[in-house]
């Protein structure tokens, strides 16, 4: 199981990955989301507050409204924002649960592919 | 851990039973309609489409119950996968996207005819209108451009309310003089049965409101459009079938691809027409914006997870699946062309239906072995579930060969063509899984081994080749 630490450093890095990705910027420049994570193996809960593309903030806790909420594990959570994994591997597998628009739940999947081709 | 949190923008029951209806009431459904007069002429039709609604409820319950286990946009390959393992569940999958395919063909078709027959134009322009309706939708799905929920909504309603006022203006003209109510056999031996398989195909892919599930408010939204979009369908259809069946001959319907436009006639004259022709454009709109979403978005996906080629996934500037979308408008495209060139539209029908009922076959299947394998708490459950899920098994693979050896024309007559249509199209996506996908999967294996070492920083006091599960090395 991954703490809020681990889980931090991800983010931190899943972060700067998305923000410095100028194809990634672009493609999600009228994307403006909030985001919840609930990990179900653990009470850590954050969020992600997506501005035209950018992320703002990754705070601990649910802040805001969510357009999406996925939950998985921890260690899911923590590979998926290092770019460990395939998340919709995950996702058709039922490992990964989202609510949310399908099309909110394919460009969640489409950061993660367009940072991490070979994700 | 709770994710019962409520989303910004989430589908109420409502707009739920908007999409499924829909998704159910293409341009398609008025040929449909033509079918079910084959085979049970005069009002026997409305009887047909009753008994196929009545059927219809258990359909609903099957979903409803499949849905609470997977409430996801991946619902059918979850629960498909779990039931059936996942090879069978990847093939039978891109089986039911081909229906899609069909769909979206057969309506670029019907409106392609509908607007050239309006126009006076010489037939060989449908071909011109098919490029011109697929082309607007192509370029519409490539700029991210989305019907809004309300939109849609609008739209659907407006498609049944518009064709409901139009059939009860007909059936005033008839003076309530209705014909052979109850000659539902009268056509043939099985005229009945094939009559009520084809009723079934007013209502088909009702169900795929499933694959909004993620959105919806709370998990019985779904449940209840799963259960009152075929009332809906049902009162609508019957409306059709009953103006249908005495204002216009037989006769005249079997050689139409434009039934609707000639009821619109008999009944208001150019109003009547015209009236119709914008309610065949207006479903176009449900069945361009879902039906490419839909599909693309399955293909996306597949490639995402290694089961189709990875140029599918790949994605323009405004984050839509390109090449998945482009190869469905040509495939599409070339379906409608080979369907107007062949003058079999009803064939459309004809396959559509038996997909449909070897479909619900299979979700009554899944029903049964999940019921012993999956025992977590679900938010909505079938009564009598293994007795009736066994009875549906049995009830629509009966369907799927009544409608599969069917002459969509005439009654008279079997027809082993839509049959082989689907066997082709069946041995194909098995071929496919069991062939490509296998090979895919090892080159996407080869590519995990020879990628950048894991990002992820080992924990202090473990190794760093110590295996983290779920990474994407762990391919088979």
């Amino acid at each position: 199981m991954a703490d809020w630490d681990e889980l931090k450093e991800a983010l931190a890095d899943y972060t700067r990955s998305c923000n410095n990705n100028e194809r990634l910027r672009k493609m999600q420049r009228d994307w403006s989301r909030v985001l919840h994570f609930v990990c179900s193996d653990s009470d850590v809960t954050f969020s992600m507050h997506v501005d035209r593309g950018e992320i703002l903030s990754t705070p601990e806790g649910r802040e805001g409204v969510p357009d999406i909420v996925v939950t998985t594990t921890s260690e899911t959570f923590c590979d998926m924002f290092w770019g460990d994994l395939n998340p919709v591997q995950k996702y058709l597998r039922g490992e990964i649960t989202v609510k949310g628009s399908q099309e909110d739940v394919m460009r969640l999947d489409a950061i993660s592919y367009v940072i991490w081709p070979d994700s | 851990m709770s994710t019962e949190t409520t989303l910004r923008r989430s589908v109420g029951t409502a707009a739920a039973t908007a999409t499924s209806a829909g998704l159910a009431f293409a341009a398609i459904d008025y040929l449909g309609v033509v079918s079910i007069l084959a085979y049970a002429p005069g009002a026997t039709a409305a009887f047909a489409i009753l008994v196929g609604g009545l059927i219809v409820v258990l359909v609903s319950a099957i979903f409803s119950e499949l849905n609470g286990l997977y409430p996801s946009a991946a619902g059918i390959r979850l629960y498909l996968g779990r039931a059936v393992g996942n090879r069978t569940a990847l093939s039978v999958t891109f089986t039911d996207m081909t229906t899609v395919i069909l769909v979206i063909a057969a309506d670029a078709f019907l409106i392609g005819a509908a607007v050239r027959h309006v126009l006076h134009e010489p037939s060989a322009l449908a071909y011109v209108w098919i490029v011109v309706l697929l082309g607007v939708a192509l370029a519409a799905n490539l700029r991210g451009v989305r019907m809004a929920s309300w939109v849609q909504t609008i739209v659907t309603y407006t498609v049944l309310v518009g064709t409901s006022v139009l059939s009860i203006i007909a059936i005033v003209h008839v003076g309530g003089a209705f014909r052979q109510p109850f000659n539902i056999f009268g056509s043939g031996s099985f005229s009945g049965i094939q009559a009520i398989a084809f009723a079934l195909f007013l209502y088909a892919a009702f169900e795929w409101v499933t694959t909004t599930a993620e959105e919806a408010r709370r998990p019985q939204v779904i449940t209840r459009a799963l259960f009152i979009a075929p009332v809906l369908i049902w009162i609508v259809s019957t409306l059709f079938a009953l103006a249908l069946a005495h204002l216009v001959p037989y006769g005249a319907l079997h050689h139409s691809a434009t039934p609707q436009l000639l009821l619109g006639t008999r009944a208001l004259g150019t109003v009547g027409e015209m009236w119709m022709l914008a309610l065949t454009v207006l479903t176009a709109l449900n069945t361009f914006n879902g039906g490419f979403l839909v599909a693309s978005r399955f293909m996306y996906a597949a490639a995402r997870e290694n089961n189709l080629p990875r140029p599918f996934a790949k994605l323009n500037m405004n984050a839509v699946p390109w090449v998945a979308v482009t190869s469905l408008t040509v495939v599409s495209a070339i379906v409608a062309a080979l369907v107007f060139a062949t003058g079999q539209w009803l064939m459309l029908v004809s396959v559509g239906a038996a997909i449909e009922c070897a479909i619900y076959a299979i979700g009554s299947l899944c029903v049964v072995r999940l019921r012993a394998r999956v025992t977590s708490d679900r938010p909505f459950r079938m009564v009598f579930a293994k007795p009736l899920a066994s009875f549906g098994v049995v009830l629509f693979s009966a369907l799927f060969l009544a409608t599969a050896f069917a002459d969509p024309k005439d009654s008279r007559r079997f027809s082993v063509v839509p049959f082989l249509i689907i066997a082709v199209l069946g041995f194909f996506a098995t071929l496919y899984v069991a062939l490509v996908v296998p090979r895919l999967e090892r080159a996407a294996a080869a590519r995990n081994a020879e990628r950048r070492p894991t990002r992820r920083p080992p924990r202090p006091g473990t190794g760093p080749d110590e295996p983290v599960a779920g990474r994407v090395d762990e391919l088979p």
